[in-house]
C-alpha cells in the first residue's frame, strides 16, 4: 500500500466504501507483469502463418528451405498434428425442428482450405521472433482462390459461395424462442405496427494488451504448463486438454495480470495448443506474442447482426406483441460460445416494457471472415440496442415522446417479480423511476435550449435515451477458499479472473468487514490451476454478485472459526469474543490474541470455504440520456454530455464501479461512431490497424454524470445485480437515439446505422437535403 | 550487421549497451534493460502504451531505434517517484482510479509527466489533448482525465518532491 495510507479496517473499508485499489501499487510503478513479461530460460519464439486469401485451397509446397534457415527449430503444418483436434464450440443449441445443429471446429492449423483472412496455414518455431517470421514467409503456399460470403445478410442467398458445401445458405444454426404463435396471431389484428432494420456492426475487442501464452512441457511432472491472459484458467484448460489428447491433470494454466478481457480472452485459441505441442516436441519452452494487426484477424470478433424488428401496437401507442429475426454472422466457424452469443439476448428481449408475446428467430450464418464470439455484454446489448432503437420509432410513429412511450409500456413497480416471455423472472426493479430521476439530472427539459447554442455554432444537436435492462451473473456458482496463514493475513483463493476490473480490492473488502482485518493482511489469489482445482472465470458481470456473496460467506464462516480457536486459548465463551483490527478479544478487555496467535495456536490451518449459488440470473438496469452534436458541415458526431443513473442492486465499491460504467459506455461510444470493421468483397479487412480502426480517445469523451439509484435484487444474498457490462448495454441505443433525434429535427431523417462515421452521416444528410429540394 | 556501442543514462543511472541497429527502443528497454514496465500495444506509434522520456519529451520508443538514444537520458515507468516513495502523479492515478489493468498506465503517466512539466496548471482540455495519443480501452478516460487534474494541484502546492527530472 502506498505508504501514507494509515491502515484501515472493517467496515471503513467494507462493502460500499470507496476503497482504492490494492492492485494499483504494482501498476502505477510498472511492477505489474503480463504474458509478454513472463521469462523462460532457454525459450524459443513461435509465428504463425496466416493466409491473405478469404476462401482458398491451397497445397503447401517445400518446407526444407523454411526448416534449414538460420534459428529455426521447427516448422508445424496441419499433417504434423494429424489426430489432433480443433478447438470446439461449446455451445451447441437445439433447434427449431429440435435437432442440434452440426458444428464446424476451428482446426490448429488448416489442412487444405483456409477460410478466413488469418486462418492458420503453419506454425513456425525458432530462436527469435525474427526468424521464425522470415521462416514462416519462406513456407511456399499454393492458393488456388475461391469465391468468398463475406456480407453477413448476403452469405444467406442461394448463389452465395458456401462455407461449407454441407450447410445450404450457410447457415449454421437456425433457432426460435418465445411465443410464435400467439405473437403471429396478435400481429395479424395489430391496429399499429412499427418495422426497423438494423445492422449491429463487427467489432474488434482491442484490448491495449495483445494475447500471447508461454507454454512448456516437463518430462519429469509428464505435464503442460500454459501461461496465458484469460479470464479464468480452468475454462482455458478444458478447452484446450481435448486438442492437445491430454487429460486435465495434465495441463497446468497460469493467468498472470492481464491487460484486459472484455469477453474475447475467455476463450481457448489455436496458438495455445500449437505453442504446448511445439514445446514438448523440442523440449524448449515456447513463446507465442500476436501483434496488432494479428489481433485483428486473429481473435474472435465481436457483435456483427443484421436485425429486423416489428412491434404491434394498438391505437394508444400500446406494446401488443414483438418479432425479431436476427441474422447473426458466425464467421468461418464456429467459435467457442458463439451461438449462445444471439440466444443469450433472448434474455432480455422484451426489456423493461410488459410485452406479452413475442418471437425471436435467429439465423447464425457462416462467412469467410474472423469468427465471432462474446464481446462485452454477449449478444445482451445488441438486444438492447435493437429493442431501444425500435421504441424510439414506435414512438416518433405515434407521434409521442420517448419518455411517453416508455412510461405507457414500462413494467409496472407493481409487477415485480416479473415473468417473462422467454421464462426469465425479473426479481425488482424501478423503471419509470430510474427514467424520471435520469431526466431531471440530465436536464431533458432544457434541452431546447441547448440546441439553440448548439445551433449557433452549427452544430445539430439531439437528445436520446435508453431504459434498459440486462441480465447477468447466470445461475451459478463460484467457491471462495479462505485460510488463515501464520502470519496472520488471510488468503483468499477464487476461480473468477480480474482483467482490471478491480475483483482483489473488491473481494478483500468483504474479508476485511467480516474479519476486521486491513486490506494489507489479506491475499487475493486467481489464475492457476493448480492452487484451485475448479472456478467458473469472469464473465457475464458473474464475479462480484457471486463470488462477492462467497467471499463473504467465506469470511464469516472464517470468523466464527477463529473465535473457537481464540475461546479456547483465552478461556472464554465464543460469545464473548470479537475480532477487532486483525486481533480477537474479549468484549471489553484487553484480553486479546492476533490472529497470528490464533494461528500458532490451532494444529491444523483453520480453512473455510464460502459458496453461494444462484438459481436466477440478476437483473441490473436503468436509464441512460445522452446529447450529441453532429456538425453539419463536416458530419463529424460527437458525445457532449451523458447522464446514467444505474440500479445495480448493491454497490459494493462505488469508484470501481463508475470505473466500470464509464469504460463501458466508451466502447460504445466507440462502436456507436468509430469502429468500424471493414471487409471488402474479397474478404480482405482493409481495417486492420488502429490507423484504419479509429477507437476512441480522451478527446472524444464527454463528461459523465454518473448515479445510482439501487433497488436491491432480491435473487442475490447480498442485493448485488452485477455491473461490469451494462455500460455497454445502455450506451449504444442512447447514443444512436440521440444522433438520430438531431437529424430527424433537421433533416427528417430516421434511420441511422453504426457507426456514423463523418462520411455516412455527411451522406445521409445530403441525400436528405437532395430529396427535400 | 554489425553491433553499435550506446552510452545513455535511464533512470539517472548510467548504462553501456551493443544492440543491433535496427532494435526497436522498446525491445531494448523491455528485453535488454529488462524493464517490463514499458508496454507494447501496437509497435505502429498510435497507441502510446510504449511512452517513454527521452531528455523530458514523451517519445513512443516503438518508433525509435535504440542507437538513437546514444548520449540520451531516458525515463521509464520503472524511475517514477523516489526512493522507493511514489510520484504525485502515481499518487494521483491511484487515488483517482485512473487505471484499471494497467496496461495503458505506464504511458499515461509519462503522457501525464511531460504534460505536467510543461504546464502546471492545465485545463480540462488541454489534458484531454495531452492523452488522446494514449489509447486506454478500460478506464472511459474520465478518471484519467481526473487524476491528471489532481496530480496538477499536488504538484503546484509541492505535495511530495516532483521527480520530473528522473522519471
Ligand atoms: S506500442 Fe508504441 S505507440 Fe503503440
Ligand atoms: S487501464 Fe486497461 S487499457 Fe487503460
Amino acid at each position: 500500500m502506498n505508504a501514507h495510507t494509515p491502515l484501515q479496517f472493517g467496515k471503513k473499508i467494507g462493502m460500499g466504501q470507496a476503497v482504492t485499489r490494492t492492485e494499483d501499487a504494482q501498476f502505477i510503478t510498472g511492477a505489474g507483469r503480463y504474458t509478454d513479461d513472463v521469462k523462460r530460460d532457454n525459450a524459443l519464439h513461435a509465428a504463425v502463418l496466416r493466409s491473405p486469401y478469404a476462401h482458398a485451397k491451397f497445397t503447401i509446397g517445400d518446407l526444407d528451405v523454411a526448416r534449414g534457415m538460420a534459428g529455426v527449430h521447427l516448422v508445424m503444418t496441419a499433417s504434423d498434428i494429424e489426430g489432433h483436434p480443433g478447438i470446439t464450440c461449446q455451445a451447441v443449441q437445439q433447434q427449431i425442428d429440435g435437432t442440434k445443429h452440426p458444428v464446424k471446429d476451428i482446426p490448429l492449423l488448416c489442412a487444405d482450405t483456409v477460410r478466413h483472412v488469418g486462418d492458420a496455414v503453419a506454425f513456425v518455431v525458432a530462436e527469435s521472433i525474427a526468424q521464425a517470421q522470415e521462416a514462416a514467409e519462406a513456407i511456399e503456399v499454393d492458393y488456388e482462390m475461391l469465391d468468398p460470403a463475406i456480407d453477413t445478410e448476403g452469405a444467406l442467398a442461394d448463389d452465395a459461395p458456401p462455407v461449407y458445401e454441407d450447410r445450404p445458405n450457410n447457415i449454421a444454426f437456425e433457432t426460435e424462442h418465445g411465443n410464435s404463435d400467439k405473437t403471429a396471431e396478435i400481429f395479424a389484428n395489430a391496429p399499429k405496427v412499427t418495422e426497423l432494420k438494423l445492422i449491429n456492426n463487427r467489432l474488434v475487442c482491442n484490448y491495449m494488451e495483445m494475447r500471447g501464452c508461454v507454454a512448456e512441457w516437463s518430462d519429469e511432472e509428464d505435464r503442460y504448463t500454459l501461461t496465458v491472459g484469460s479470464q479464468g484458467v480452468h475454462g482455458m484448460r478444458d478447452a484446450i486438454t481435448p486438442c492437445l489428447k491430454v487429460d486435465k491433470a495434465q495441463l497446468r494454466v497460469i493467468t498472470p495480470d492481464v491487460g484486459g478481457g472484455f469477453g474475447t480472452k475467455v476463450f481457448a485459441y489455436r496458438e495455445y495448443p500449437l505453442a504446448l505441442l511445439a514445446a514438448k516436441a523440442l523440449g524448449r519452452p515456447v513463446k507465442w506474442r500476436c501483434d496488432r494487426s494479428e489481433h485483428f484477424v486473429a481473435d474472435a470478433h465481436g457483435r456483427d447482426n443484421v436485425v429486423t424488428m416489428r412491434m404491434a401496437m394498438d391505437e394508444n401507442g400500446r406494446f401488443l406483441a414483438l418479432d425479431v429475426d436476427l441474422i447473426a454472422a458466425m464467421g468461418a466457424y464456429l467459435h467457442q460460445f458463439a451461438p449462445y452469443i444471439p440466444t443469450l439476448g433472448t434474455t432480455i428481449a422484451t426489456g423493461v416494457y410488459d410485452i406479452p408475446a413475442c418471437r425471436f428467430h435467429i439465423r447464425g450464418v457462416y462467412t469467410h471472415t474472423t469468427p465471432t464470439d462474446a464481446y462485452r455484454g454477449a449478444g445482451r446489448p445488441e438486444a438492447i440496442y435493437a429493442l431501444e432503437r425500435l421504441v424510439d420509432q414506435c414512438a416518433r410513429d405515434m407521434s409521442m415522446k420517448p419518455d411517453e412511450i416508455r412510461r405507457l409500456n414500462a413494467i409496472p413497480d407493481s409487477a415485480f417479480p416479473y415473468k417473462t416471455v422467454f421464462g426469465r423472472t425479473y426479481d425488482t426493479g424501478e423503471v419509470t423511476a430510474h427514467m424520471d430521476q435520469c431526466m431531471k439530472v440530465a436536464d431533458w427539459d432544457g434541452f431546447d435550449t441547448r440546441a439553440e447554442e448548439s445551433r449557433k455554432s452549427g452544430k445539430l444537436r439531439g437528445i436520446g435515451m435508453s431504459t434498459y435492462i440486462e441480465a447477468c451473473a447466470f445461475a451459478g456458482s463460484e467457491p471462495a477458499k479462505l485460510e488463515l496463514k501464520d502470519d496472520g493475513t488471510v488468503q483468499l483463493l477464487i476461480g473468477t479472473q480480474s482483467n482490471g476490473q478491480g475483483h482483489k480490492t473488491a473481494y478483500a473488502q468483504f474479508v476485511a468487514e467480516a474479519l476486521d482485518l486491513d486490506m494489507g493482511s489479506i491475499e487475493v489469489r486467481q489464475g492457476d490451476t493448480d492452487e484451485l482445482e475448479s472456478g467458473g472465470g469472469t464473465g457475464g458481470s458473474r464475479s462480484i454478485p457471486l463470488g462477492g456473496v462467497s467471499v463473504q460467506r467465506g469470511s464469516q464462516a472464517l470468523a466464527e472459526m477463529i473465535k473457537e480457536a481464540a475461546a479456547e486459548k483465552l478461556e472464554a465463551s465464543v460469545g464473548d469474543l470479537e475480532l477487532s483490527e486483525g486481533s480477537v478479544r474479549i468484549v471489553g478487555t484487553d484480553r486479546k490474541l492476533t490472529f497470528a496467535d490464533v494461528a500458532a495456536a490451532t494444529s491444523e490451518t483453520l480453512k473455510a470455504t464460502g459458496e453461494f449459488k444462484q438459481a436466477e440470473a440478476t437483473y441490473p438496469n436503468g436509464t441512460h440520456i445522452c446529447e450529441v452534436e453532429v456538425d453539419e458541415a463536416t458530419g463529424e458526431t460527437q458525445v457532449v454530455k451523458y447522464t446514467i443513473v444505474d440500479d445495480f442492486g448493491a454497490t459494493v465499491n462505488p469508484i470501481l464501479l463508475a470505473g466500470q460504467v464509464h469504460g463501458g459506455v466508451v466502447q460504445s461510444i466507440g462502436q456507436c461512431i468509430m469502429e468500424e470493421t471493414v471487409y471488402d468483397d474479397d474478404g480482405q479487412l482493409i481495417s486492420a490497424s488502429f490507423m484504419d480502426y479509429r477507437m476512441p480517445r480522451a478527446e472524444d469523451i464527454p463528461d459523465f454524470h454518473f448515479e445510482t439509484r439501487n433497488v436491491p435484487s432480491t435473487t442475490n444474498a447480498l442485493g448485488i445485480k452485477g455491473a461490469g457490462e451494462a455500460g455497454t448495454i445502455g450506451a449504444t441505443p442512447c447514443v444512436m437515439n440521440a444522433i438520430v433525434d438531431a437529424v430527424y429535427r433537421s433533416h427528417g431523417i430516421e434511420h441511422v446505422d453504426m457507426p456514423v462515421t463523418p462520411q455516412s452521416m455527411w451522406q445521409l444528410m445530403s441525400q436528405a437535403a437532395k430529396k427535400a429540394a | 550487421m554489425d553491433k553499435v556501442a550506446i552510452n545513455l543514462t535511464v533512470n539517472g543511472r548510467n548504462r553501456q549497451a551493443l544492440v543491433p541497429p535496427r532494435m526497436l527502443l522498446s525491445d531494448f528497454i523491455r528485453h535488454e534493460l529488462e524493464l517490463p514496465g514499458t508496454h507494447v500495444g501496437c509497435e505502429h506509434g498510435v497507441c502510446g502504451s510504449c511512452n517513454v522520456l527521452v531528455d523530458g519529451k514523451a517519445v513512443r520508443s516503438c518508433l525509435m531505434f535504440a542507437v538513437q538514444t546514444d548520449g540520451a537520458r531516458i525515463g521509464t515507468i520503472e524511475g517514477m517517484g523516489a526512493d522507493g516513495s511514489l510520484h504525485p502523479i502515481q499518487e494521483a492515478f491511484w487515488e483517482e482510479h485512473g487505471l484499471q489493468c494497467g496496461f495503458c498506465t505506464p504511458g499515461m503517466l509519462v503522457a501525464a509527466t511531460e504534460l505536467l512539466a510543461e504546464k502546471p496548471d492545465p485545463s480540462e482540455e488541454e489534458i484531454r489533448e495531452a492523452i488522446s495519443g494514449n489509447l486506454c480501452r478500460c478506464t472511459g478516460y474520465e478518471f484519467i482525465i481526473k487524476a491528471i487534474r489532481s496530480a496538477a494541484q499536488k504538484l503546484r502546492e509541492g505535495n511530495g518532491a516532483a521527480q520530473t527530472e528522473s522519471a
